[in-house]
């Protein structure tokens, strides 16, 4: 106890020196809260725009499928599965789909495309593709064979709602196929590549069309958030789903270059992180090795006196982890306002148009998203605690082998 | 008992090497009031240091009731002098972030005392030695003589088996180092306290009763009184 208060009351004693470390603590658990918050809402973000326009948080496919992506692999949505899928807990929403490549033409324009069939009334809460039609009707009941094309790509085949838009492909009998489907909708899409190159037609027309009876190459499953992920995952193992010749992928393996990118740009923010925090440790450092210096008289006193070294040592560490703890509180009282605030009003990046494609580029729409995730607020604590540990260790072993007869040397 | 045997200290500043002792022996007996006197540099310091295990000499050995204190690491080192020692410095060496009482109160805590057991003893101490009035004061806030009078207190409140004093008086008016010794001496008649002191005052020299004259690092003689 005598410890605890002696490291209180020296943390106090040069009121100015630990406030500035407290300030710079405060200033980098607000920005490794914000930041990291940024990040995961923007990864978030981009995450939950893509499974809702390709795979779903979890694809239900037939074995083989994910590597090759023929309809050879595909698979067969029966009424028993539709059930055991539907009975597991986490997943919000499912929708089988056929995806198959496909060249399409207008006149004298052709493009080659991802062309997916599903079914509208099952995408209702799972996908947002209806949602970003920006013009006409996203596959309505009155029109059959209707095509939704994304909007570049439209402009690309120079290709006006109403159109007629002839499909080639190869049918799951290996026979050529081809159609005439009717523009009933473009679609704005927040990946460019992908505009340029993405057309949904209804499930069962492309059934028809590439000769699949009712088989599907993909179910797509939607969880709450990616989150989620892991627990859908470990209830569909209990369905022995490999015996039945399926595979289950999650978002990441489906889309490997999105889960890079975020790995690469998680990893970018962190390293800058790590920058800001390492200074802070040395800000620390400063305060407590100077604090010790200034006391070597003092600390030989308190040895000659009884004190064992040991309990100086934890009382170096005490004054430490106090500025530090005091750090984190107030970094953490000014951060979470401020993410939650932030969370609730996305920031709109400025810049216009030229900012706008920048985003696009990888993926993004042009807007600042901050979701603060559960692993946030422990994984800032942690840090600082290790930050403040590392950064008293020197200080502490140094004032712990202080020699008493130093407390007499000023005779 | 407190034993020197033939201890040789030598210091080296910046590869000048100085010697402080010079093969010097002396036995302190349990009980006794003793002062080192000599000039300054003559070593008394440097002997009073090695007997409360707060340096080590260069050759030669120092027992306490018979133990080598050299065979003895940090931990056990502070956990004797905690349990049998006492320390007055010239420099107070109060803690700056307690107050008197808690400076008082001090070595009592690290030893386990009870609270309200402490409490009484602190106070009592500091009323000996007329700071009654000032036991919540910090050490900044008293002048350098009521901080010598904490140190004396906080020295003797546990009451030690042997109390180390450098210099005990030499910040006090002649009144307080009169009453701070007659303190000293009460504890020594009555409980059998051991008291070591290094000094240059007269009347410190004058209440001994034995005086022991260091020069050069060697002992110039040894006077007993009685």
């Amino acid at each position: 106890m005598i410890v605890l208060r002696l490291a209180w009351r020296n943390v106090w004693r040069n009121v100015r020196r630990t406030g500035l470390t407290i300030a710079a603590t405060v200033f980098a658990v607000f920005l490794v809260v914000v930041f990291i918050a940024m990040g995961d809402g923007i990864h978030s973000k981009m995450v939950e725009d893509s499974v809702r326009i390709q795979s779903g948080h979890v694809q239900l496919a037939g074995a083989g499928y994910l590597e090759n992506r023929t309809l050879e692999y595909g698979m067969r949505w029966t009424p028993e599965l539709e059930a055991a899928v539907s009975k597991v807990e986490a997943v919000e929403a499912w929708a089988p789909r056929v995806t198959s490549a496909a060249l399409l033409s207008v006149d004298d324009a052709s493009h080659g495309v991802l062309l997916i069939g599903l079914d509208p009334a099952r995408e209702v809460g799972l996908s947002t593709l209806a949602e970003r039609v920006t013009e006409g009707t996203f596959l309505p009941d009155d029109v059959p064979n209707g095509i939704v094309l994304g909007e570049q790509l439209a402009k690309n085949l120079a290709a006006e709602i109403g159109d007629e838009v002839l499909v080639f492909s190869m049918a799951y009998t290996l026979q050529n196929a081809y159609e005439l489907f009717t523009l009933t909708g473009t679609m704005k899409l927040p990946d460019p590549a992908l505009e340029r190159s993405f057309a949904v037609v209804e499930l069962a027309s492309l059934q028809t069309f590439l000769e699949f009876g009712d088989r599907v190459t993909e179910v797509a499953l939607l969880a709450e958030s990616a989150a989620d992920v892991p627990d859908i995952e470990a209830s569909l193992a209990t369905l022995d789903l490999a015996a039945a010749g399926l595979e289950v992928n999650a978002w990441d393996d489906v889309m490997p270059d999105l889960a890079q990118f975020i790995v690469i740009d998680d990893a970018g923010m962190y390293v800058l992180l790590i920058i800001l925090i390492v200074i802070v440790g040395f800000g620390i450092l400063n305060t407590i090795l100077m604090s010790v210096m200034e006391r070597q008289r003092e600390l030989g006193a308190m040895l000659a006196l009884g004190l064992r070294p040991l309990r100086i040592f934890q009382m170096i560490y005490a004054e430490s982890l106090f500025m530090a703890a005091i750090g984190l509180v107030i970094g953490l009282a000014l951060a979470l306002p401020t993410v939650w605030i932030l969370g609730l009003n996305p920031i709109p990046i400025p810049g216009g148009e030229e900012m706008a494609a920048a985003a696009a580029l990888v993926g993004m729409e042009p807007v600042i998203v901050f979701e603060l995730r559960d692993s946030t607020l422990p994984g800032a604590a942690l840090t600082i605690a290790i930050v403040a540990a590392l950064a008293a260790l020197y200080p502490a072993i140094k004032a712990s082998r202080a020699r008493p007869v130093d407390a007499l040397r000023s005779l | 008992m407190l034993e020197a045997i033939d201890i040789t200290k030598t210091y080296e500043t910046r590869g000048v090497e100085t010697k402080a002792l010079r093969g010097v022996s002396l036995a302190v007996a349990d009980g006794e009031f003793t002062a080192l006197a000599g000039p300054s540099g003559s070593g008394k310091t440097t002997l009073l240091n090695l007997f409360g295990a707060l340096d080590t000499p260069t050759a030669g050995k120092i027992l306490l009731d018979g133990q080598d204190l050299g065979e003895l690491d940090a931990t056990a080192l502070a956990d004797l002098r905690l349990a049998k020692l006492g320390f007055v410095f010239q420099a107070y060496n109060l803690i700056p972030v307690l107050s008197a009482r808690e400076n008082v109160e001090f070595v009592m805590e690290l030893q386990g005392v009870p609270v309200a057991d402490r409490h009484r003893r602190a106070h009592a101490v500091l009323d000996q030695v007329g700071l009654a009035d000032m036991a919540e004061k910090r050490p900044l806030e008293m002048s350098g003589g009521q901080q010598q009078r904490v140190a004396v207190a906080r020295a003797i409140v546990s009451e030690p088996r042997i109390v180390l004093a450098d210099e005990p008086t030499a910040n006090l008016d002649s009144k307080t180092a009169a009453q701070l010794l007659g303190i000293m001496q009460r504890m020594n008649r009555e409980q059998g306290v051991t008291f070591l002191f290094s000094t240059h005052d007269p009347m410190v020299i004058d209440l001994a009763r034995r005086v022991v004259r260091l020069h050069d690092g060697e002992i110039a003689s040894d006077e007993r009184r009685e």
